[in-house]
């Protein structure tokens, strides 16, 4: 371009990471540190209070009765447990890879150049995206048997949670794509090289960097719609947590004790995906003062 | 200066280009010719299109009117030949754009390896050997952010030469530099000039001009306005806007 300002391109690479909020917000002064002191208190014994009100509502209930709580000291409900986490494991690994491949065949498809391809795949994402997982489930479940095809129940929850997944994995493998600055497809071409190569080995090593973090966030979505496996009767974590609800009429602390393990699973993702990032993120320097042109 | 070359094909020839930006016409019937072993200085107020002159001789912009030969024959308009094309047409940035992802040294044998297929052995061989030409051989196995911009100025300098090519086109190869990073970036490229490589030049580095340009040329509003040796384009400007220019550029 002919009217590129002298924007300058980093010099050496401090490589600091920034947190998003020094970016945001300057840093707060002595008034400012005061009222961030007296909310942050407020906020404390309000959530303080929350808790307090609930337990209570818990205790007058007779929720804390050893009824209730006994049962999760025998061994046999924890096995059972680990067989339904296994269960959501398995629905989870299979449908985030399912998404994932699916999800780049569909960005590549949107982005290949062909007409009719293009159009198709963009069809099939926007389907995808705004077809609830439910509803889907619903069509493997129901619909798809009535043609003959025989489904076991791990593919009835493993196939639409993929898909539904797979078309907003698509639109995030874009904007990944989009986000590579210009100038590395400028230098590419200008090697010679073709729009396969260069989506191949320049485009999408460096795009898949910038969004894992929001794959992540997408693999905790399909951990999380992996519980609608109770509707195909699939025994994931919250299939065998529903069998213990019924067994031991408990419905309150099985459900606690199933909502710590789902954060915690999450909450783990979350961990290898910033170890993930960590690994393979030495780009951003380089990134910045190029969009800055 | 004039190589004697004259009566040969150019290497590079631009006949009565157009291109538009939307409603802007950027390039207006443009006409130049670039012969074998000859450096071409363009220079020019910002927004001229002297950077989109540079970047429609490999088709990075295409255009809407004229004809681009390499070597006599129309540039291609795409796929492989385009491609093959410009395997052969070396190019510098303002802006480096080394691949961010990748070492130094797979930044230089990308090319070779890639489009030209050339054993990733010989190719790194030749790359290191690059890399030393241009003095940043050490850096070989660290990533472009880890480089001073000078450094991964050369570095894109060595990543062009490693395909090969018939002629270089610099696109404000010191604009986005620090200054004292520009000298050991133009010292590469008069190294290069002197080595007899042909070269397109757009820049407003006067003593490069000068020391190594066989010909400057001055692009204004889309147009070429002047055409002749430094010493007379800088000492002896025909137009009121080359005056403007070259006081605007000496002012500091």
């Amino acid at each position: 371009m002919s009217a590129q300002d002298t924007g300058r391109a980093p010099g050496s690479a401090g490589l600091a990471p920034t947190a998003i909020r020094d970016v945001l917000f300057e840093a707060p002064g002595p008034r400012t540190r005061r009222l961030m002191r007296a909310c942050t208190v407020v906020g404390v014994i309000l959530v303080a209070a929350l808790v307090a009100v609930v337990l209570r509502q818990f205790y007058l209930k007779g929720q804390f009765s050893p009824r209730y709580w006994l049962f999760f000291t025998r061994s046999t409900t924890w096995a059972f447990l680990a067989n339904g986490f296994v269960g959501t494991l398995k629905v989870a690994a299979a449908s985030g890879i399912l998404s994932l491949v699916l999800g780049l065949v569909l960005m590549l498809g949107r982005t290949c150049g062909v007409r009719v391809v293009e159009v198709l795949s963009r069809v099939v994402i926007d389907f995808f995206r705004g077809v609830p997982s439910l509803l889907l489930i619903y069509f493997f479940f129901l619909v798809v048997p009535q043609y003959g095809i025989k489904l076991q129940s791990f593919w009835m929850i493993t196939l639409p949670v993929g898909l539904a997944a797979s078309g907003v994995l698509a639109e995030v493998f874009r904007a990944g794509v989009n986000a590579v600055p210009q100038g590395q497809v400028d230098a590419a071409l200008s090697l010679g090289m073709s729009r396969g190569k260069i989506m191949a080995k320049i485009l999408l090593p460096q795009a898949i960097r910038f969004v894992i973090p929001t794959l992540v966030s997408q693999l905790v979505v399909v951990v999380k719609d992996t519980t609608l496996a109770y509707v195909v009767s699939y025994p994931d974590l919250m299939q065998d947590a529903r069998v213990l609800i019924n067994n031991y009429t408990a419905l309150v602390s099985v459900y606690l004790v199933v909502a710590v393990i789902y954060v915690v699973l999450n909450y783990l993702i979350n961990k290898l995906a910033a170890f993930i990032a960590a690994r393979s993120g030495v780009t951003l320097v380089t990134r910045a003062g190029e969009t800055s042109l | 200066m004039t190589p004697e070359t004259i009566e040969q094909t150019p290497v590079i020839e631009l006949r009565h280009v157009d291109k538009h930006f939307g409603d802007l016409h950027v390039l207006k019937d443009v006409s130049l010719a670039v012969h074998a072993g000859e450096v071409v200085v363009v220079v020019g107020p910002s927004g001229s299109g002297k950077s989109t002159l540079c970047r429609t001789i490999n088709r990075l912009e295409p255009i809407d009117g004229g004809q681009i030969l390499i070597e006599g024959t129309p540039l291609p308009q795409e796929g492989r030949a385009l491609a093959a094309m410009r395997a052969e047409i070396g190019m510098v940035f303002q802006s480096f754009n080394l691949f961010a992802h990748r070492t130094i040294l797979d930044n230089v044998t990308m090319g070779p390896v890639e489009v030209l297929g050339v054993p990733r052995k010989e190719a790194e061989r030749d790359a290191l050997e690059l890399l030393g030409r241009v003095g940043v051989r050490e850096q070989a196995a660290k990533v472009p952010a880890q480089l001073s911009g000078g450094q991964q100025q050369r570095v894109a300098i060595a990543r062009a030469l490693a395909m090969h090519p018939k002629v270089m086109l610099f696109d404000e190869p010191t604009s986005a530099l620090d200054p004292e990073m520009i000298n050991e970036v133009l010292e590469v490229m008069v190294g290069l000039a002197q080595g007899g490589m042909t070269m397109v030049v757009v820049t407003h580095e006067m003593g490069f001009a000068r020391r190594v340009g066989h010909r400057v040329v001055f692009m204004a509003d889309g147009q070429i306005l002047e055409e002749g040796t430094p010493e007379a384009f800088f000492t002896h400007p025909q137009t009121e806007r080359a005056r403007d220019f070259i006081d605007s550029i000496q002012g500091h």
